[in-house]
């Protein structure tokens, strides 16, 4: 075991932060706030992270990526995510989308799908969740019905993030087969977005925009060239895409900036010598080297081509309990200031910690509640009967 | 960076834990609480012949080279069968202050002895009133002798070497038979073999190297030591407790099928992993000579309070049976509300960390 970065890893962090700094401007507030300049410029940066080859870093070189090391992926992760994610909605291209297409799709798909993302040029948004089906996502009633050369989609999906950025492609989960047992009969299709027969209508979010929106699918027909992996497959394509996202974002290290910045906060204010601060500070910096080092953990056991499905729940329990707990300390410290939006004037640290807070409501919902991700570990990881 | 152990310590734990399971059944751990000196001298010397009281010693002084991140994966196995034996206060406390403040001609008397398992070291610290490990010792020392009151001194009945921390940081050796010291048991809630410890003009020698700066460091190896063992020791609970789950069967179904005890047994999973990877990092970070104050708060910090949280989930679905004393649940929960005590609480590590931080 070793629980050091490399000098030459070390290096690539400074780099990244020297980069960041010069890139970033100072109106940069992440995603989901109502700022139009905020899209455009996550395309603009992708773009530049492109020409470095930092996008895709972590792909194969087959596929337009440099093989980097597992753990300089994880370092471009944590500098991404401590600078409210530049990376906007692409960051699911890179983490899931793309390593989805290289594992289950055929070499006329990656060749198609994989260059744009590689390139920074497109956004996709994900087609799970259905009013009917969220934690039960294997519920799912949206039907792509195959007739020949094509497949011919019909249902609601909803809570899709970016599908109103306006998003290029759909990572669609439908029912391909219906009366199959529950998991048997879905399939993946990578849909154009611009297909006739799809709506979509934005959904306000605590957030802001983009987060929520929910998409109709009209008799829209998908060429049988867009199936992701086998038909009836498809849960295979989702749970490993799952795992990838669950490993993929580095939650812990955007909880460690805002912490960072509250002590910094404390000091000027004076709070540092309470007792009770130091407590509280503390005891959120130990949690999040605790959510670190299960991050660092899966990311280990994927290193030795391992998939790491439990470690990998293990590990977001953590992340996201810390991300809420960061946002309700963080506003209890600021007191009423906490309040002010990043609108206001005078509000402290931007608004950065009341966005920590409302960002981070949904974050033990998303990708599989706590409650499922206790289910996986108590199932898979312990042995445990299925519960109800 | 990588988490993973090494083959190396898989062997290492792999082998323990074959040899423990048969040596260290749960009968003898319970017989050793009643019995002076707490610990099986026969089976101390089995353990000496594996080479474990020795293992992160140098090999001049007739130890293994291994680091302090090979003996914290060796007491996480002692942990699961809860081994009573001297090997904490000799092998993380007495022989490495020795090491790091013990003249040449001290350690190469004290060392090969200590490494052999021929002889059993400890550490007299504590004194009367300390509410934890960080107090300043007043024990005097005058003339090549020691006087004071030390408590919570571990198997002191059968050391051999007891290193006395003295006034102004200093540290000096008692060797067995020395006049002038008694010796009584403390009952503890974890049954273990803890002694007061008074020294009235006992003979004593001064270590002339750092003294101050290698207590700090011991109390932090203490620190991990104990996490370690109790980590090994969650781990054997929850494999308790998921058997448990499985087949104590009511309303028609085992209780592992209803999502609150399912979900308590998750939650157990992942504090323990937490656990458990802050402990091997901070056994790395006092391996890499680094202050270690952030990495050992954290694991301390977050340890105390997550076996809290285990071990009474762990009753919490065993039901009545666990508070029994038939039952060996109780063995474990005493000895990690011990742990939580011991080496400084949530509350003091979270401070450490504080400062650590900036604060």
């Amino acid at each position: 075991m070793d629980f050091a970065f490399t000098d030459e890893e070390e290096g690539f962090r400074a780099e990244l932060r020297a980069f960041l700094a010069e890139e970033l401007p100072a109106w940069w507030r992440g995603m989901f706030v109502d700022d139009p300049r905020a899209l455009p410029f996550t395309r603009a940066f992708c773009a530049k992270l492109a020409a470095r080859g930092w996008l895709t870093m972590a792909w194969p070189r087959a596929y337009g990526g440099q093989d980097a090391s597992p753990w300089k992926q994880a370092i471009l992760r944590e500098e991404m995510w401590a600078h409210e994610e530049p990376r906007g909605p692409q960051y699911m291209n890179l983490n899931y989308i793309g390593p989805c297409v290289m594992r289950f799709g055929s070499e006329a798909q990656k060749r198609r799908f994989l260059p744009s993302m590689a390139a920074g040029a497109v956004v996709w948004t994900q087609g799970f969740s259905e009013p009917g089906a969220g934690s039960d996502l294997a519920a799912i009633a949206t039907r792509a019905e195959e007739r020949g050369d094509h497949f011919v989609v019909d249902g609601q999906k909803t809570w899709n993030s970016y599908a109103d950025a306006p998003a290029d492609w759909c990572f669609l989960l439908a029912r391909t087969t219906p009366g199959a047992a529950r998991h048997a009969g879905l399939s993946v299709l990578l849909v154009d977005m611009r297909t006739p027969g799809i709506t979509v209508r934005p959904i306000g979010s605590m957030a802001g925009p983009h987060e929520l929106n929910e998409i109709f699918f009209d008799g829209v027909r998908v060429p049988r060239d867009c199936l992701l992996g086998e038909r009836d497959r498809g849960w295979e394509v989702v749970t490993a895409g799952l795992t990838f996202e669950r490993v993929g974002v580095a939650r812990y290290a955007r909880a460690g900036r805002v912490l960072e910045l509250l002590v910094e906060h404390v000091k000027r204010t004076g709070q540092a010598a309470d007792p009770t601060v130091r407590q509280q500070l503390a005891e959120l910096r130990v949690r999040c080297e605790a959510a670190r080092l299960l991050n660092y953990r899966a990311i280990s056991l994927q290193a030795r081509g391992g998939v790491p499905r439990v470690e990998a729940s293990i590990a977001r329990l953590h992340n996201t309990q810390l991300e809420q707990a960061v946002g309700h300390a963080g506003l209890e410290l600021l007191g009423l200031a906490g309040a002010l939006t990043h609108d206001a004037p005078d509000t402290p640290l931007g608004g950065l910690v009341w966005r920590q807070w409302v960002r981070n409501i949904p974050s033990t919902i998303a990708a599989g509640t706590t409650e499922v991700q206790k289910n996986i570990i108590a199932r898979h990881g312990l042995g445990l009967p299925p519960s109800s | 960076m990588d988490l993973t152990p090494t083959p190396e310590q898989e062997q290492l734990v792999r082998s323990a834990r074959a040899f423990l399971a048969r040596a260290c059944p749960p009968a003898h751990v319970r017989a050793m609480e009643a019995d002076a000196p707490g610990f099986s001298a026969a089976l101390w010397r089995e353990i000496a012949g594996l080479g474990w009281p020795g293992m992160a010693l140098p090999a001049q002084y007739g130890g293994g080279g291994l680091g302090f991140l090979d003996v914290a994966l060796l007491l996480e196995e002692m942990g699961r069968v809860l081994l009573p034996s001297p090997f904490v206060a000799t092998a993380v406390l007495g022989a490495p202050l020795v090491l790091a403040a013990g003249s040449e001609e001290q350690r190469r008397r004290w060392l090969p002895r200590l490494a052999a398992g021929d002889a059993i070291a400890t550490l007299a610290l504590v004194e009367p009133g300390w509410r934890d490990e960080w107090g300043a010792a007043t024990a005097r020392v005058h003339a090549g002798r020691v006087s004071g009151t030390k408590r919570f001194v571990p198997v002191a009945a059968a050391a051999d070497l007891l290193l006395v921390a003295v006034e102004n940081g200093g540290l000096v050796a008692v060797e067995r038979g020395a006049p002038g010291v008694e010796c009584a048991r403390q009952a503890t809630l974890d049954g273990g073999h803890v002694y007061e410890v008074r020294f009235a003009d006992t003979p004593a020698e001064a270590l002339p190297g750092p003294a101050g700066a290698a207590l700090a460091r011991a109390r932090l190896h203490a620190a991990v030591a104990a996490l370690a063992f109790s980590a090994g020791a969650a781990e054997r609970v929850l494999e308790m407790t998921v058997e448990h789950a499985k087949t104590r069967v009511q309303f028609g179904r085992p209780i592992g099928g209803f999502q609150a005890v399912a979900h308590r047994c998750a939650d157990m999973r992942s504090d323990l992993d937490a656990l458990r990877w802050l402990v091997y990092q901070a056994a790395w970070a006092l391996d890499a000579g680094r202050p270690g104050e952030l990495e050992v708060g954290a694991a301390k910090a977050y340890g105390s309070d997550a076996l809290r949280r285990l071990f009474m989930h762990a009753h919490q679905v065993h039901g009545a049976i666990g508070f029994s004393t038939e039952h060996d649940l109780q063995l474990f929960t005493r000895r990690a509300k011990a742990t939580e005590l011991a080496w400084g609480s949530a509350t003091l590590h979270r401070e450490r960390v504080a400062r650590a931080m900036g604060l």
